[in-house]
């Protein structure tokens, strides 16, 4: 049986209509349009054991919605979840202490108390032995390097300690599923990177199943082998994140670097698509079959050629043309 | 239980944090309670009573009637509404524990402090009108007014919740709220004792939760009304006490197959 399983998903929201200005104020105090908005649409799929997820799509296109309906913060309005076995809206205990969700945007630490208090705390609420408590802790405090800034007031600490110690506060009480929704969002390129590995290691040791919403691609390619693209509520690719590159990203790119003279526009265009130029380097787009091809050809021109890069296009490039068409 | 008193000892601790604003509210409190006793003092000038109020009694009726209602109240309405508005209470689903229960802690902790240095400033007040105070020491009459300020701390505290809960609908609720502070204020007593009006105020107000957590202790404590009707008046705080829990029982559960967890 799959450790998550959605079937036919849907929620709506309701909201009001205003109209602009302060008399659109006066007349939705008296009279209030109300409407629906379909934040998932009849979203289906399963995710096992041990599985890392990206889930991506961009800003309001239902992902977050559906990790708070897998976490049973919101009742689906239509269709089915389950989460290792569970029905997630009955927020039964049994399943609440086997799953985490950490929120980049929104903290379960308490900002006035160091962060050594919320372990504390967490750990009478998931009613932790005092042996277990004490290996999880030391355990992730290590792994994190954090053990300099326990004791620090949780709101003197800067974005990335802080969500390191987010983290682990989530982590303390061992869950077999773990909701991660932009884990990374606000932190510097090294910081980033320290999560990610985390991630990694911990989805790899631990056979968790992982579900990771990012915008930042790096994410995605370093962590995740398959993803779910969603928009508008609806599932639009799920698979492998390779296939979809090669799917949706029919070009390679090739990072040419000249010396000397440098070379002109007119002497490259014939190689290819060019996506940037300047006289001592360029980026050309050329298909997929014929990348070799074009950088044997290159090299071997009369041009002053100082080094050739053969790269994938950018994901970020791929889901864009996805969002796009 | 130990799951309890963590929360209550982290939230102790969070409040010794800002001891500043701790102490500077309760120098307001007494400020208040002074004024009061001052404009009565005026008022009855060379009288020697009013509505069946002598000074002294007036004087203990203010004191011991603020004493009381410290003890009882909370601030949970706001806390619930922010919770709910702000998305944070979706921190609180995930857990395994209920709500009501974190929330119920978490006020304990959050106000027991505050509780204890107003009951220590109600004192200095009083020290100050040693002379005015009447003491009044009858076991039995002590316990009833004890038992009520305990029914009258869950029922305060049921009410705050319901009205955070309205968040839920309204996203705020601090119009409700203050309204709702200003009319259990009136019907608490806390303005002036309510049978200084006409007879049918006092029939409505003990029928409703408010005037337990001041009026009627405090009349009690001065012997103005009998034990027999200050039992009665316990058994009134029960039904409240069903009723407010059944209500709070409903609205949670319509309240969360409405809530969104906006902000996340």
């Amino acid at each position: 049986m799959a450790t998550i399983e959605v079937k036919n998903l849907s929620k709506s929201y309701e909201y009001y209509k205003k109209e602009r200005g302060l008399l659109g104020s006066f007349k939705s105090f008296l009279f209030r349009e109300k409407l629906y908005a379909e934040a998932v649409k009849e979203v289906s799929f399963s995710i096992n054991e041990g599985e890392l997820v990206g889930f991506l799509g961009p800003n309001g296109a239902g992902k977050t919605t559906t990790l708070k309906m897998l976490s049973g913060i919101l009742y689906p309005t239509a269709g089915e979840v389950k989460v290792l076995g569970f029905t997630p809206s009955k927020r039964e205990k049994a399943y609440q202490k086997q799953f985490a969700l950490v929120m980049g945007q929104k903290n379960q630490l308490l900002r006035d108390l160091p962060a050594i208090e919320t372990f504390v705390l967490n750990k009478e609420i998931y009613e932790m032995p005092d042996d277990e408590f004490k290996r999880n802790l030391d355990e992730l405090v290590e792994l994190f390097e954090i053990k300099d800034i326990l004791d620090i007031q949780v709101r003197k600490l800067s974005l990335g300690q802080r969500m390191k110690c987010e983290l682990v506060a989530a982590l303390l009480h061992k869950p077999k599923v773990l909701f991660l929704d932009e884990p990374t969002i606000g932190l510097d390129v090294v910081a980033q990177k320290k999560i990610r590995d985390f991630i990694k290691k911990y989805n790899q040791e631990k056979k968790t199943a992982i579900i990771l919403t990012s915008h930042y691609m790096e994410d995605i390619r370093e962590l995740c082998r398959r993803v779910i693209i969603i928009n508008l509520g609806k599932i639009i690719y799920d698979g492998n994140l390779e296939d979809l590159i090669r799917k949706y990203a029919p070009h390679k790119v090739l990072t040419v670097t000249f010396n000397e003279g440098g070379a002109s526009r007119e002497q490259i265009e014939k190689y290819g698509e060019i996506a940037e130029y300047n006289p001592y380097g360029c980026v050309i787009k050329t298909p997929r079959s014929e990348a070799k091809n074009t950088a044997v050809a290159l090299l071997s021109s009369d041009l002053p050629v100082d080094d050739i890069l053969i790269d994938e296009v950018e994901i970020d490039d791929v889901v864009r043309q996805i969002f796009n068409r | 239980m130990k799951k309890f008193l963590t929360i209550i000892k982290a939230f102790w601790q969070r409040a010794l944090t800002y001891r500043f604003t701790v102490i500077a509210y309760r120098i307001g409190e007494m400020g208040e309670i002074v004024v009061l006793i001052l404009m009565w003092t005026a008022i009855y000038g060379t009288q020697e009573v009013i509505k069946g109020f002598t000074l002294p009694e007036m004087i203990t009726y203010i004191l011991a009637g603020n004493l009381f209602h410290v003890m009882v109240r909370n601030f949970l309405s706001t806390v619930v509404a922010g919770d709910i508005k702000e998305g944070q209470l979706s921190m609180f689903l995930i857990k395994p524990m209920s709500y009501f229960s974190y929330i119920l802690a978490r006020e304990i902790g959050r106000i027991s402090l505050a509780t204890i240095l107003s009951v220590i400033s109600q004192f200095i007040v009083i020290s100050f009108f040693l002379n005015a105070f009447i003491w009044n020491f009858d076991s039995v009459y002590l316990l009833v007014i004890f038992i009520m300020l305990v029914l009258a701390f869950v029922t305060e505290l049921l009410l705050s919740y319901l009205v955070g809960l309205i968040a839920f609908w309204t996203d705020e609720v601090d119009g409700l709220y203050r309204t709702i502070e200003r009319v259990e204020k009136f019907f608490s007593g806390g303005y002036f004792p309510l049978s200084i009006l006409p007879a049918g105020f006092v029939t409505v107000s003990s029928l409703l939760p408010f005037a337990y957590s001041f009026f009627i202790p405090a009349q009690l404590y001065l012997k103005k009304i009998d034990l027999a009707t200050g039992l009665k008046g316990i058994l009134v705080q029960l039904a409240w006490i069903a009723l407010l829990y059944g209500l709070v029982r409903v609205v949670w559960e319509r309240g969360l197959r409405k809530y969104e967890g906006i902000g996340i």
